[in-house]
C-alpha cells in the first residue's frame, strides 16, 4: 500500500493548530460587537467565520498479484472490474481507496471600510482572511496559509476621480488580477478612463508567484513580476462596452508573462438584449475566450429565451511551458429558456453542444470524442411564502467526462429570521474522477439563523454514498460534508447587509 | 250631550290602565313644557327685525361695518340697543351681538352693490339677499339666499365639489378657522375616488390649480407624505396657522406604473432626478443601495431627518439581472461590460471574498465540490480566474490520490491502461484539467529534448519565433539550445 504524498503538498510556514485562529477570532468578534453608535459613521465591514469539513476516502495506487489478474478480450487486464496498469505481466497497479480521513478548513474574515479622517474622499479597505487547517490529516487547500490581506488599499475620491493604492483587484474581462500597487479611475458623463499598475501577485493568490508557489513547481520562475494595463469604458445610450488592455512582464524585463486584451459590451437590441466579451492574446496573437448572449423575453418577462454562442481558448502563463502547448478551443452553441407563469412556478431547461478544433495529434487506436453536449433543467415551486421547492437534473458529456445528476431540495422559511432546508441528489460520473458505472446517493440538511439585522449563522451537511451497481469497484467514493458559517455585519453596510447567500 | 258625557265617563271608569295613562299624559306634559323652555332659554334671541321696521329705513345704519367689511362692527353694539332699551322709554333688553361662526365661505360687501347696481338691482339693497322676494324691507331671512349667489355664479356642473373654482367662493382652510369636526365634515370631490388619484391624478389637479387644493387642505397635508416640499405647487397652499387642529394624516405611497416594470431597477437611474424621485423618496432611501461616490441625483435629494414625511422605505433588492437563474454563470459578462453598475451596491470585499477559494461560498451551486470534475472539462469560465491551479486544484487532488505517479500506465484515466497513447488529443482539447493533477515536469521527462520520446508537443500554428522573442525562459525548460539556432529537435 501507498499513501498519498503529502509533503509535496504542505508549503508556508508549519502549522501551529488554530490557536491563532481562535485568539483572532474571539478579538474581531468582540471587535464586531461593538455598538453600532461607536462606527456606525466611520466603518462598516463584516466579520465571516467559517469552518468545513469533508470525510473521504482518498485514492490509492496498490500492487495487485498477478494469479489475480483477469484477461479481457481486448488483451488488456482486469482486476475484480477495475482498470489495471502493468509496466510488466508481473507488476500490475490498480487504484483503491485509503481508510476514511478528514479535511478540515477554518477561516476568519475581516472587511471593513474606514472612513471619516478629515480628509474629505479618503477611506481605507481590507479584506484579511486567516486560514487554519485544525490539526487535520489532509490538508484543504490552502488552509495551511496563514494569513492573506486580500484587499488592504487605501482610496482618494475627488470628484469624478478614484486613486487607490495597495493591494487590490480588478475585475474585468480578463479575469480577476490582484497586485500591489496603484490604480486610478477618471469617470465623466458616461465615459470612464482606468489606469493600473503594480507588482502582480500569482492568479488566484495573494504573493508574487515566485515565493507562492515555491516547492511546488519546478519551473518556477526567479523572480517577481510586474503588470500595468487600462481601460476604457463607456455608455452609449443604454448601451456599455468596455475595452481593456493589460500586459505583466518579469521585473528584469527579461520576457513576458502576458499581453492580453478584452473587449466587452451589453446592449439593448429590438426584443431583447445582446451581450458579449472577446479576449485576445497579443503575446502569442490567439483568441481567446468569447461569448455572445441575445436574450429574448416574451409574454411580457414571463418567458425568457437565450440564445448563446461561446467560444473557450484556455490561457496559461507564458512563464510556463503550457502557454506554448497550443491548446484548442471549443465552440458552443445554447439555448436557455426559463419559464415563470407567476411568482410561484418557475422552470428552465437549457441544452448545449461544443465542438472541439483539430487537435492535430496522433492517436493511436481508439480517439477521444472531439465534441459534447451538456443539458440543464430544473423547476422552482413556492407553494406558500415559506415553503420552496427545487429540482433539477444535469447532464454533461463531453471528452474528459460523463455526469448526469439530480438534485432537490425543500426549504422552510418562514421568516428573514430563520429557514432549514433538506436537500438529496444522485449523480453518476465515469470516465475521469470517475465513481464508475455506480452512482452516488446522498442527503443533507442545512439551516441558517439571523439574530436580528446583523448576524447571521447558516450551516448544513451532506451525506454522499456510493452505490456502486454490482461493479465491485475497489474505491467507494463515499463522503460526508459540513459546514457553518457566522457572519456579522457591523456599521452601516448598506451595500451587503442581508443580502449575503441570498 | 249629557247622555254622550255619561257614556264617556263610563267608558273611562271601565278602563283599567286610567291612572298610569293620566300619570304618563302629565309626565309627557311636562317634559314638553321644560324642554321647550329650556330651548327658548339656551337660544340666542333673534333680533325682531320686523318689530322695528319703522325705526330704521337702512341696514347700514346697525351693520355699518358691512359694507366696508369691518367685521368689529357687522352687528351694533348693545350700546345701541340701550339708547330707546333704557327702562324708562321702552323696557331694558338684553342682547349680545352674534360672533361670526367660523365659515370658509369668501365673500365681500363691498364689492357686491356694484353687481347688484349692473344686475338692475340697488347699490344698498341688502334686501337683494337677505329677505324672500316681495317680502318687506325688515324680513330678514336667518341666512341669505343662495339662489342670488348662483343667479351670477353660476355653477359648472349639477354637483357642488366639482372642478370649479372654488376660491370664487371660499377661502383657503388655513384662512377658515375650521374646527377639527368641521375639517372632518367636508365630504371629498368626487375626482378624489379615482383610481389614480393618488398615484398621479392630484399632482396634476394640483399643477394646473393649487388654489382648489387649498380649499380644503392645509400644507401640512402635502408634507404629510411629500418629500419635495418646496415645490411650487405645495408652497402655494397656506399651512395651517398655529392651534389649528387637524385630522391626523398617514403617508400613503402608491407605487407608480413605472416601478412594475421588471426592468426598472436597471433603468432607473437614467431617469433620476430630485424632480422625479422626491415626491416619495429621500435620499435615505437611495443609500439603501448606493454607495459612496453618490451619483449627482442623489445628492440632491433631501435626507430623511430634513423633511416631516417619512419618504418610502426602499428595501434594497437585487436588480433583475440578478433574478436570473443562470446569473451565477453569467454574471462576470454582466460585471465585465458594467462594473459600475456592480459598484452601485457592492463593495469590492464582496466580489472577492467568494472569487478567492473556500469561504463564503455562493458562486458554486450546491454540492458542486462532489461533481466539479465535469465542469472542469467542459468548462464554462476559467477557474483559475479564481482558483490557483498549482495551489488549490493540485495540492487537493494529489491529496485524494488523484495524481500521478511517474507512471506511464493508464488505470486511471477514462480506465483506460493505453491512455498514454491517446493524451495527446485531450492535452489539447482540455489542458487545464491536465494542469489540475500535473506538474510541468511530468510533460517534460517525455517532451523535453531530453525526454524520453522527444514528442513534439507544439501545434501546427505554433509560432517559435513569436514564443522566443516573448518569453524564451521556457523554451529553455525542453531545450538545452536556442531552438531557433538548430538546439531544438
Amino acid at each position: 500500500m501507498s499513501t498519498p504524498d503529502k509533503a509535496t503538498v504542505r508549503y508556508g510556514p508549519p502549522k501551529r493548530g488554530g490557536a491563532v485562529l481562535l485568539l483572532s477570532a474571539l478579538a474581531v468578534g468582540m471587535w464586531a460587537l461593538t455598538p453600532a453608535s461607536v462606527t456606525a459613521q466611520a466603518l462598516r465591514g463584516w466579520v465571516g467565520t467559517n469552518v468545513q469539513a469533508v470525510q473521504m476516502r482518498p485514492l490509492i495506487l496498490d500492487t495487485i498479484p498477478a494469479s489475480a489478474l483477469e484477461l479481457q478480450p481486448d488483451g488488456t487486464y482486469r482486476y475484480q472490474g477495475q482498470a489495471v496498469s502493468c509496466v510488466v505481466a508481473e507488476l500490475c497497479t490498480v487504484y483503491g481507496t485509503a481508510d476514511p480521513t478528514i479535511a478540515w478548513a477554518a477561516t476568519e474574515d475581516v472587511s471593513f471600510t474606514a472612513w471619516g479622517f478629515g480628509v474629505q474622499g479618503l477611506s481605507f479597505t481590507t479584506l484579511l482572511r486567516g486560514r487554519s487547517d485544525m490539526g487535520s490529516e489532509l490538508i484543504w487547500p490552502r488552509t495551511n496559509d496563514r494569513f492573506e490581506a486580500l484587499l488592504a488599499y487605501a482610496q482618494l475620491v475627488r470628484g469624478p476621480v478614484r486613486v487607490r493604492a495597495g493591494r487590490q483587484e480588478i475585475r474585468g474581462g480578463l479575469g480577476f488580477p490582484a497586485f500591489d500597487g496603484a490604480s486610478a479611475v477618471y469617470t465623466h458623463r458616461g465615459l470612464g478612463i482606468e489606469l493600473y499598475g503594480g507588482r502582480s501577485l500569482a492568479r488566484g493568490l495573494r504573493e508574487p508567484a515566485n515565493t507562492a508557489l515555491q516547492g511546488l513547481d519546478p519551473y518556477l520562475v526567479d523572480q517577481s513580476s510586474y503588470l500595468y494595463g487600462g481601460s476604457v469604458r463607456g455608455r452609449v445610450s443604454a448601451a456599455t462596452f468596455t475595452a481593456r488592455y493589460q500586459r505583466e512582464l518579469l521585473a528584469d524585463r527579461s520576457g513576458l508573462v502576458s499581453e492580453r486584451g478584452s473587449f466587452d459590451f451589453a446592449t439593448p437590441v429590438p426584443r431583447g438584449r445582446l451581450s458579449g466579451s472577446l479576449d485576445y492574446d497579443f503575446a502569442m496573437q490567439k483568441t481567446g475566450k468569447g461569448n455572445l448572449t441575445l436574450g429574448v423575453p416574451f409574454d411580457e418577462g414571463h418567458w425568457l429565451v437565450e440564445l448563446v454562442g461561446r467560444r473557450y481558448r484556455p490561457y496559461f502563463d507564458l512563464s510556463t511551458i503550457w502557454g506554448f502547448f497550443e491548446p484548442v478551443s471549443y465552440s458552443e452553441g445554447e439555448v436557455r429558456t426559463s419559464w415563470s407563469p407567476g411568482g410561484s412556478f418557475g422552470a428552465w431547461v437549457s441544452g448545449g453542444y461544443r465542438s472541439y478544433g483539430d487537435t492535430h495529434t496522433t492517436v493511436i487506436l481508439r480517439p477521444l470524442t472531439g465534441d459534447g453536449w451538456r443539458a440543464n433543467g430544473g423547476v422552482r415551486w413556492l407553494p406558500s411564502g415559506a415553503w420552496s421547492v427545487d429540482g433539477s437534473y444535469r447532464l454533461e458529456w463531453g471528452p474528459g467526462g460523463f455526469m448526469q445528476s439530480g438534485d432537490a431540495s425543500v426549504r422552510y422559511a418562514p421568516s428573514d429570521a430563520w429557514g432549514v432546508t433538506a436537500s438529496g441528489q444522485t449523480f453518476q460520473q465515469v470516465e475521469e474522477f470517475r465513481v464508475g458505472d455506480g452512482r452516488a446517493l446522498g442527503g443533507g440538511m442545512s439551516f441558517d439563523l439571523g439574530f436580528g439585522e446583523r448576524a447571521r449563522l447558516t450551516g448544513g451537511f451532506l451525506m454522499l454514498r456510493h452505490r456502486d451497481g454490482g461493479t465491485r469497484t475497489l474505491s467507494p467514493w463515499n463522503q460526508t460534508r459540513g459546514w457553518t458559517s457566522l457572519r456579522i455585519n457591523v456599521g452601516e453596510d448598506p451595500g451587503l447587509a442581508n443580502r449575503r447567500g441570498s | 250631550m249629557n247622555a254622550l258625557a255619561h257614556k264617556m265617563r263610563r267608558v273611562w271608569r271601565s278602563f283599567p290602565y286610567r291612572i298610569p295613562a293620566v300619570m304618563g299624559l302629565v309626565v309627557v306634559l311636562a317634559g314638553a313644557g321644560w324642554t321647550a323652555a329650556t330651548l327658548k332659554q339656551q337660544r340666542p334671541l333673534a333680533f325682531p327685525h320686523q318689530r322695528h321696521e319703522g325705526l330704521f329705513p337702512v341696514c347700514t345704519g346697525c351693520h355699518e361695518g358691512i359694507p366696508n367689511g369691518d367685521t368689529a362692527s357687522f352687528f351694533p353694539s348693545p350700546e345701541v340697543c340701550a339708547r330707546c332699551h333704557d327702562g324708562s322709554f321702552m323696557p331694558q333688553v338684553s342682547y349680545t351681538p352674534p360672533t361670526l361662526p367660523p365659515t370658509n365661505l369668501r365673500f365681500d360687501h363691498n364689492i357686491h352693490p356694484a353687481y347688484l347696481e349692473m344686475a338692475g338691482d340697488s347699490a344698498l339693497e341688502c334686501g337683494a339677499c337677505h329677505v324672500q322676494p316681495g317680502g318687506l324691507h325688515m324680513e330678514v331671512l336667518p341666512a341669505p339666499r343662495v339662489q342670488t349667489c348662483l343667479s351670477c355664479h353660476a355653477h359648472k356642473a349639477s354637483e357642488h365639489q366639482v372642478d370649479a373654482d372654488c376660491s370664487t367662493c371660499h377661502v383657503p382652510l388655513a384662512q377658515s378657522g375650521f374646527s377639527l369636526s368641521q375639517i372632518e365634515a367636508i365630504q371629498p370631490p368626487p375626482d378624489h375616488a379615482a383610481d389614480d388619484f393618488l398615484a398621479g391624478g392630484h399632482g396634476v389637479a394640483a399643477g394646473q390649480n393649487s388654489v382648489r387644493c387649498a380649499t380644503c387642505h392645509t400644507q401640512d397635508r402635502c408634507v404629510a407624505c411629500h418629500v419635495d416640499t418646496d415645490r411650487k405647487e405645495i408652497q402655494a397652499i397656506p399651512r395651517a396657522p398655529e392651534g389649528m387642529q387637524l385630522p391626523a394624516a398617514s403617508a400613503e405611497y402608491p407605487t407608480p406604473a413605472t416601478h412594475a416594470d421588471g426592468g426598472w431597477l436597471g433603468k432607473h437611474g437614467s431617469q433620476a432626478s430630485r424632480t422625479a424621485c422626491a415626491t416619495c423618496h429621500t435620499r435615505n432611501d437611495c443609500q439603501a443601495c448606493h454607495l459612496e461616490p453618490l451619483p449627482k441625483p442623489v445628492k440632491s435629494m433631501p435626507t430623511r431627518d430634513q423633511v416631516v414625511a417619512p419618504g418610502v422605505e426602499v428595501t434594497p433588492r437585487p436588480p433583475e439581472s440578478h433574478n436570473s437563474m443562470f446569473f451565477m454563470k453569467n454574471h462576470s459578462t454582466l460585471a465585465a461590460s458594467d462594473a459600475k453598475s456592480c459598484a452601485t451596491c457592492h463593495e469590492e470585499s464582496f466580489c472577492v471574498s467568494c472569487h478567492d477559494g473556500p469561504s463564503q461560498g455562493g458562486y458554486h451551486p450546491a454540492g458542486f465540490v462532489a461533481k466539479h470534475a465535469a465542469d472542469a472539462f467542459g468548462r464554462q469560465a476559467e477557474c483559475s480566474n479564481c482558483h490557483n491551479t498549482t495551489v488549490f486544484c493540485r495540492a487537493c487532488h494529489m491529496q485524494s490520490g488523484l495524481t500521478a505517479h511517474g507512471r506511464l500506465g493508464g488505470s486511471y484515466h477514462d480506465a483506460d491502461p493505453l491512455w498514454l497513447l491517446r493524451h495527446g488529443q485531450a492535452a489539447r482539447e482540455s489542458l487545464e484539467s491536465c494542469t489540475s493533477c500535473h506538474k510541468q515536469t511530468d510533460c517534460t521527462q517525455c517532451h523535453g529534448v531530453l525526454g524520453a520520446f522527444k514528442v513534439n508537443p507544439h501545434g501546427p500554428d505554433f509560432d517559435a519565433e513569436r514564443a522566443w522573442r516573448t518569453n524564451p525562459r521556457p523554451c529553455t525548460f525542453c531545450h538545452i539550445k536556442n531552438p531557433l539556432d538548430g538546439g531544438g529537435q
